[in-house]
Parts: structure tokens; C-alpha cells; sequence
């Protein structure tokens, strides 16, 4: 995710730790029998999904905008 | 076991391969690979209700958005431009920044008193009976009993992330989507690039 | 009770003429004067509950537990009440006079009723505090009354130079103070006194000279003495009450009124002694150089309190309050002589410009006369037993060689006294102002209201001393005795003569002087050749004299210059550099944290995720060392 500029593979690198953290709380729920872990891997997909929509839409929108969506041109918050 | 394995490297590499690959369709592709073979991991993991519900929402809808942006992306003006990445300069950096983090993951987990008692009355079952670990029956019950406010909120949240979605993503749309506030031209827009000084924004406006 | 309100009725007076001043005007006056003479008539009611031991004691307020301030009433304090308010009374009576026709009359009163007030509060406060606050408030009043006619740049200089010399007393007093606090536990005359025997002879002493400071300051002795002569900017009735007969008095007040600690202090005792006999002598030496009849007096007086704190000093308290009281009344009556003289010349103060006014005022040069007569210390007048009285105390407390000065001294006022005498009211007139003088009324007040004050005074100024007829026997000791205890016990140690021998030298000392003035100014040759002749003193008084011994100068290069220079040093160094410096430091500061927290505001998402990713780190990092995992 830091090394890319293309936002949407950060995003899609982003996705990619919600389901790592997924599969760690789904195999200790699974190593100490604790539904907890379920219930919380489903919030985080819940989560993960609005998050990757509106960071999208983000894109979308700055992309309208700016014309450009590198990660690095893009830094009009500077200062 | 064997199953374990294969599906753990597999994991590996097509998370290694959709952050490197070279054009992003590909990093897409690669990574419904990914979200699949977690589903299948989840069911080894006696989490059936959630590899389901992975490969719903997950590998399929926001694959799809992630798709779709891509198509919209690529058409209104010429090809996606981004500059050249900046992977070498900054692969060993980010690998041992990745390596520090997951040790201190490790050791923390390791350093955590041993388990909670397993609940009563679960037992290992085939899938779909009620009462069985990870299965949906026993799911739906913690979810709408103990866990019930996270749940509740969690339909909040997703109705916050609608509304900004179409706030924010939801512009190009002709003025009767939005009423009397907008005051805007049909079609694309011709924009001046972005300046540090800047007049106020049309989006503001239509609030 | 009734204490409480003598001590209050003055400041009501003055409260009331400041607020009420611009209705009042021409009537403010009657007003004053009605509020002073109440609280002399008051006084004398409690004469004889003052009189028994213990006096008459008012406790007023408790400002700190165990701190109890109150007013006292003993003999002491009664005389220095009577005088106050009575002679007080009488210098407000003729200001009504002299000050008819003055613009600001009623803030005049106003600041005269306030003086009242703030002695009153010197002389009848029970402790050290009031004492205290009594001071200061009586130098300010001091600096009103002196600048009272402020658009005159040389009034408002002699006020700001007098009140500035006050302070310096103020902070010996406070120190005094400090000291006796310290070691005694009390801030109350009862309580300090009665343990005075027990302190150890160094504290006494420090707290002596300390006390001093401030009565030389107040009092105005050497070298504290500088801002007397300047004083004389402030109308003349303020001449008269405050510089005269009561506020310079107080240094003499004080030193009686601590006589126990004075008694058990030797080194203390001969530091006063002689300082009152140099201030003495100086005072005298400079008034024979003078020109300025007001000056002339203010020399005067410097002199004669001199004798007062000579007096004193050396523990003839009796004496040296008995100057005190017969100098209230020839001083006050020649100050006032000198106002009808001065009003009915318009304003002219300078006796080269007089001369001949003997037959042209005759009420005032019979004043002056008489003023003149018992400051010299002639016989059957009363200065002549109390000046006696401080110079025979002095022979009998074994200080041989304050004796001479003292004597020596006597002279010298004779000479100067008459001199003014002489060149002021014999001859002809040297000017028109004097050729034009008369006792008609001046100003629209009638000449009575001036005059009658003065007569009233002429009484006193005869007859005070008398009660001092018997020695130790007569009504004045015995009525202060119960006051001045110890003192008797320090007589003795000097040569045994008696006190008509004394009193045969000082006269012939008298005689000399009023001789040599009578040759060079008072004969017949000397008044037909008179204008040549001051004109030709006038220009060889030598510098010496002029400039006050250069004390004023002195003080100048030594204190004044190098303070000024200080102040403009801070005003030029330290106050841009440091103190602006440290609010513009502070600003400059924040704008660099800024600067420096700028550099984390890139704009760029990639900085701020690897933000993010080192944030987790850490917590990780915290998570798993220090680690509370629920």
C-alpha cells in the first residue's frame, strides 16, 4: 500500500489487510471456540465494504477534479 | 492439512501479485483469486456462514465497484496516467517496517493468557445444524443477542457510507436528481486544472 | 468614644469639602474652621480623663487577632492634639482671610481638614501602624498642600522633592518598625515599652537610629533637611500649620513618645543629640543669608526644632516638648504675621523690596515683634524658658559641647531675627508695593478675620512658658510626667551649675547678636544708607551660603543622577530587549514550532498511511511490551 501510486491498488491493497485481520480472528475464534471472532469478522467485512465504496467514490471524485488520480500529483493539501 | 497449505501459499502470492502487478485489471484479477481461496480457508476454519458471506460481498460486489471505477476511469479522458512507481526505492523500507509490525503482532499475541473456555453445547456437527460452531444458526443467535448494538450500528454505518458515496461520487448526474439546489451544466465538465488559489467549490454549493 | 470622633470629625470635614467643594466656594471656609474648632473643643473635655494614668484608651478594631489598633489620650498625645487642632484651628480661621478670592478655595480647606485628620492619627494611634499610616498620610498631605497652586512648576517641584525626602523617613520608620515587631511580638506602644528594658542594646539601637531616619526626614534635619526651604511654594497658612508648628513637629513627637526605648540607648541618645545641635546651627547659619522672609522662617524653624530634637535627644523630653509648644505659637504667629505682610504687598516676599512698614502696619509689626522677641529666647516670654530649659538640659546630661551650641546658636537666631526685623519694617519704603502698604482689607475679607487669629496667638506667644516656672515642680513636668519616667534618671553627669548662670549666658550671647544685627542694619546710619547697602550684601554673601552648603547639590550628584540614569537605562535596555523581547520571543517561537510542524502537512497520502502504519507500530509496540490484553 505505500508504495503504489495508483489509489485504487492501495485500496485494493487495503481490502487485502481487512481479510488478513479476517482470517485472524476467524482462527482464534476457531482455537478457542468463541463465537466473538465471527461476529466481528462479519462487522469488519460490513466495514470493509462501505470503506472501499466511499474511498471509490474519493477516487471518483478527485479524479474529476484534478484530472489525475496519482497518488503523489494529488497533493493539494500540502502545508 | 494438505488443504492448509496449498491455500496458504496461494494466499501469499496473489496478495504479493496484486500489489505489483503491473496493470491494474491484473491486481483485480489477482485478487479475487486471494478472496476465494480465504473463503475456502474460512471453511477449514469451521467459519461456513462467513466464507459465504466472503464470497458475496467481498469477491464478488466489491470486486465489481472496484471494476467499474476502473471502466470509468479509463474512458473519460485518455489513458490512465500514473507516474512510475516507486516500488524499488521503497520495497526494502516497507518490507522491514511489514516484518517489525508482524513480529510485534506475533510476540503480543504469544505473550496473551491461553483461552477462553470453550461454550457449552457446542460441538462439531455438520454444517447447517443448529448449535454447531460456526455455523449460521449459531451465528445468527449471537449476532442478534449479545452482539445486537454493534449490529445495529454497523446498519448505521452502512447507511452513512451510501449517502456519502452518493454525495460524493453522484455529481455527474443531471439537475433533477437533486433538486432546485443544483445549478450546474449538463455532461462532463471542463475544469481548470487544479490552482493553490482556488474559487469555492460547485459541489459545496449544491449542499 | 468620644475620642473616635475628635479623630474623625476632620476627615468628615474634609470628605465633605471635596464632595460638596463647588457648591460651597466662599463658605468652605467657615465650614473647616467650624470642624477643626469642634474637635478642639472636644479635646478639652477629655483633659482630665487624659490626665489619670492610663490616659484614655478607645480600642478600635481588630485587624488580626491579637492585633488590636486603637486611640490613646495620655498627656503627650493631649498636648500634641490641642496644638493641632487649637493652633490648627486658629490657621484655618485666618485662611479664610488670606485665601478669599483664591479659586480653589474649597479643596484648600478640604486638604487643611484632611492634615488634621492625618496628624490626628499620628499623635492619638495606640501602636506603630497607626503611627505609621498617620506619616505617610501626613507627608501626602504635606505634598497638597505645598503644590496646591500646581500650575507654578517651582510648587509642584518643591511638593514631588518633599514628598520624595518623606519616603526616605517612611523607610527607616518601617524598618523601625520591622525590627521591633520582630523582637517584641507587638505592634502596640503598651507592649513594645514595657519590654523595651529587656532588648538586647544592639536591637535598641538600630531601632533607634532607624526611628530617627524618619524623624529626620519628617522633621527635616540634617541632611534630610532639603526640602524645608523648597516648602515655602505652599501658601502661607500652610507655612504656618504644617510647617511649622505641627507636621515637622512630629519627628519630636515620636522620639518622646518612645522615650523608653530612648532611655535605655546611649549611643542612640547622642546620635540625636547631635544632629539636632548641628541642624541647629546650620538652620541659623543659613537664615542669615536669606532674602525671602518665608525662607528666613523656614530656616528658622529648622533651627529651632533642631534645639526640639537636641532636647529630646538627649533625654530633656520635658524641654525639648515644651519648645515645642511655645514654638507652636511664635512660629505660627510669625508665619501669620508674614502673611499680612506679604498679602497687603501683593505678593512680595523679598525684604530688600520692604522697609518702613513699622508705621504703615503697625498690627503686624507688633507681631513680628513679639515673634521675634520669644524665638530670641528674651526674658518673661515664653521662648525664653523653653529655649533656656533645652540648653540647660543639655549642660545637665552631660553634653558640654551641645551646651555651646546651643548658645551659640541662640545668637546666631538673634542676629538673623532681627536683622529681618530691621531691614523688613525700619526705614523707608524701597518699593512701590511698600509704599502703598496698609492694613485696609485685602481681597474683600475683612482685615479682622486675619488680625484676630493672630492676636490670639500673641497670648501664647508670651505667656506659654510660664508653665514651666518650678522646675521640676512646675505644672508643665508634672503634667507630663507620667510619661517621661525614666528620664530623670539620666541626669547628671555634667558640670554643677545652676540654671540662672545658664540662662545669664545664653542672654549675653542674645545681646551680641541683636548688637551686631542693630550696627549693620538697624542704627541710623545703616537705615539712610539702606538700598546701598543690601544691594552690596546682596552680591557678596558668599556661594557657600546661597546654595544651602551644597547639600541640595550633593544629594543631587549622589542619589538623584545616578537614579535618574538608572531609569533611563531600563527605559532604553531592558525594557525593549527584555521585557518586549519576551513577548516578541514568544511569538517568534510559536511561528517556528510552525514552521517545523508545516513539514508533516504534505498533502501527500502515502506520508500520512506511513504515519498511520508507524502509529500502529508503536501501539503494537505497547501492546505487546507492555501488554494489557483483557
Amino acid at each position: 500500500m505505500l508504495t503504489r501510486r495508483n489509489p485504487l491498488i492501495v485500496l485494493m491493497a487495503i481490502e487485502l489487510m481487512w481479510n488478513a485481520a479476517n482470517l485472524a480472528m476467524l482462527a482464534f475464534a476457531r482455537a478457542w471456540l468463541n463465537n466473538a471472532g465471527h461476529v466481528f469478522a462479519f462487522l469488519v467485512i460490513t466495514v470493509a465494504a462501505a470503506e472501499a465504496a466511499i474511498g471509490l467514490a474519493i477516487v471518483l471524485a478527485t479524479f474529476r477534479r484534478a484530472r489525475n488520480v496519482d497518488v503523489d500529483e494529488v497533493a493539494s493539501m500540502r502545508g | 492439512m494438505i488443504a492448509f497449505w496449498l491455500l496458504s501459499i496461494g494466499l501469499v502470492v496473489t496478495s504479493v501479485l496484486t500489489v505489483t502487478a503491473r496493470r491494474p485489471v491484473h491486481s483485480v484479477v489477482y485478487l479475487i483469486a486471494n478472496f476465494v481461496m480465504l473463503a475456502m480457508l474460512y471453511v477449514t476454519l469451521s467459519a461456513e456462514f462467513l466464507a459465504v458471506i466472503q464470497v458475496i460481498v467481498y469477491a464478488s460486489a466489491i470486486l465489481m465497484l472496484f471494476v467499474f471505477v476502473m471502466a470509468l476511469l479509463s474512458t473519460s479522458t485518455g489513458p490512465f496516467s500514473v507516474g512510475p512507481d516507486r516500488l524499488p526505492r521503497f520495497a526494502v523500507p516497507s518490507v522491514a517496517l511489514v516484518v517489525v509490525v508482524l513480529g510485534l503482532i506475533v510476540y503480543g499475541v504469544s505473550r496473551t493468557p491461553a483461552a477462553i473456555v470453550p461454550k457449552a453445547g457446542v460441538a462439531s456437527g455438520p454444517a447447517g445444524t443448529a448449535n454447531v460452531f460456526g455455523s449460521a444458526a449459531d451465528f445468527g443467535a449471537a449476532l442478534m443477542t449479545t452482539y445486537l448494538l454493534p449490529f445495529e450500528v454497523t446498519a448505521v454505518v452502512l447507511m452513512v457510507a451510501v449517502i456519502g458515496v452518493v454525495m460524493l461520487a453522484g455529481d455527474a448526474a443531471p439537475s433533477a436528481t437533486l433538486g432546485h439546489h443544483a445549478r450546474r451544466r449538463r455532461g462532463p465538465r471542463v475544469r481548470e486544472p487544479i490552482a493553490k488559489a482556488r474559487r469555492p467549490v460547485e459541489k459545496g454549493s449544491a449542499r | 468614644m468620644m475620642l473616635a470622633v475628635i479623630w474623625l470629625l476632620p476627615l468628615a470635614g474634609a470628605v465633605l469639602l471635596w464632595a460638596l467643594g463647588p457648591q460651597l466656594r466662599e463658605r468652605s471656609g467657615i465650614f473647616g474652621t467650624a470642624v477643626v474648632l469642634a474637635s478642639f473643643v472636644l479635646t478639652l473635655t477629655l483633659w482630665n480623663a487624659a490626665s489619670e494614668p492610663g490616659g484614655v484608651h478607645v480600642p478600635l478594631f481588630s485587624w488580626i487577632p491579637g492585633f488590636t489598633l486603637g486611640l490613646w489620650l495620655d498627656p503627650l498625645s493631649l498636648l500634641w492634639t490641642l496644638i493641632i487642632t487649637g493652633v490648627g484651628g486658629l490657621i484655618h480661621f485666618y485662611s479664610i482671610g488670606y485665601m478669599a478670592g483664591d479659586r480653589a478655595v474649597a479643596r484648600f480647606f478640604a486638604y487643611m481638614n484632611f492634615f488634621v485628620f492625618a496628624m490626628l492619627t499620628l499623635v492619638l494611634s495606640d501602636n506603630f501602624l497607626g503611627l505609621l499610616v498617620g506619616w505617610g498620610l501626613v507627608g501626602l498631605a504635606s505634598y497638597f498642600l505645598i503644590g496646591f497652586w500646581f500650575d507654578r512648576p517651582s510648587a509642584v517641584a518643591a511638593a514631588r522633592k518633599a514628598f520624595v525626602i518623606n519616603v526616605v523617613g517612611d523607610v527607616g520608620l518601617m524598618f523601625a518598625i520591622f525590627v521591633l515587631f520582630a523582637n517584641t511580638g507587638s505592634l502596640a506602644y503598651a507592649d513594645v515599652f514595657a519590654k523595651a528594658a529587656e532588648l538586647a542594646p544592639g536591637i535598641v539601637l538600630v531601632a533607634c537610629v532607624a526611628i530617627f531616619i524618619g524623624c529626620a526626614a519628617k522633621s527635616a534635619q540634617v541632611p534630610l533637611h532639603t526640602w524645608l526651604p523648597d516648602a515655602m511654594e505652599g501658601p502661607t497658612p500652610v507655612s504656618a500649620l504644617i510647617h511649622a508648628a505641627t507636621m515637622v513637629t512630629a519627628g519630636v513627637y515620636l522620639i518622646a513618645r518612645c522615650a523608653p526605648l530612648w532611655d535605655n540607648s546611649a549611643p542612640a541618645r547622642e546620635l540625636v543629640g547631635v544632629i539636632g545641635g548641628v541642624t541647629a546651627l546650620a538652620g541659623a547659619i543659613l537664615g542669615l543669608a536669606q532674602w525671602d522672609i518665608k525662607r528666613v522662617l523656614a530656616y528658622s524653624t529648622m533651627s529651632q526644632i533642631g534645639y526640639m530634637i537636641m532636647g529630646v535627644g538627649v533625654g530633656a523630653y520635658e524641654a525639648g516638648v515644651l519648645h515645642f509648644f511655645t514654638h507652636a505659637f511664635f512660629k505660627a504667629q510669625l508665619f501669620l504675621a508674614a502673611g499680612l505682610v506679604i498679602h497687603a504687598l501683593h505678593d512680595e516676599q523679598d525684604i530688600r523690596k520692604m522697609g518702613g512698614l513699622r508705621t504703615r502696619m503697625p498690627f503686624a509689626f507688633v507681631a513680628m515683634l513679639l515673634g521675634t522677641l520669644s524665638i530670641c529666647g528674651v526674658p518673661l516670654f515664653a521662648g525664653f524658658y523653653s529655649k533656656d530649659a533645652v540648653i540647660y538640659g543639655e549642660l545637665l546630661d552631660g553634653h558640654p559641647w551641645l551646651y555651646g551650641i546651643g548658645v551659640l546658636t541662640a545668637g546666631i537666631t538673634a542676629y538673623y531675627m532681627f536683622r529681618m526685623l530691621f531691614v523688613a519694617f525700619f526705614g523707608g519704603d524701597r518699593s512701590e508695593p511698600a509704599h502703598g502698604a496698609g492694613e485696609g482689607g485685602e481681597h474683600g475679607a475683612p482685615a479682622w478675620i486675619m488680625r484676630a487669629p493672630v492676636a490670639v496667638l500673641m497670648i501664647g506667644t508670651v505667656a506659654a512658658g510660664y508653665l514651666d516656672i518650678g522646675g521640676d515642680n512646675s505644672i508643665w513636668s508634672r503634667f507630663l510626667a507620667p510619661d517621661f519616667v525614666g528620664a530623670n534618671l539620666l541626669r547628671g553627669g555634667g558640670p554643677r551649675v545652676s540654671d540662672l548662670v545658664s540662662s545669664a549666658i545664653v542672654l549675653v550671647a542674645v545681646l551680641i547678636g541683636f548688637a551686631i544685627a542693630y550696627v549693620r542694619y538697624g542704627s541710623k546710619a545703616a537705615l539712610a544708607d539702606a538700598p546701598a547697602r543690601l544691594a552690596r550684601e546682596s552680591s557678596t554673601v558668599p556661594p557657600v551660603l546661597v546654595r544651602g552648603f551644597f547639600v541640595d547639590d550633593l544629594i543631587g550628584a549622589l542619589i538623584v543622577r545616578p537614579a535618574q540614569a538608572l531609569g533611563t537605562a531600563f527605559g532604553r535596555f531592558v525594557d525593549p530587549l527584555v521585557i518586549d523581547g519576551a513577548v516578541r520571543d514568544t511569538a517568534l517561537l510559536a511561528g517556528v514550532l510552525g514552521l517545523f510542524t508545516r513539514a508533516l502537512q504534505t498533502g501527500l497520502v502515502r506520508g500520512y498511511a506511513i504515519v498511520i502504519v508507524v502509529g500502529v507500530a508503536c501501539a503494537l509496540a505497547y501492546y505487546a511490551f507492555a501488554g494489557v490484553v483483557r
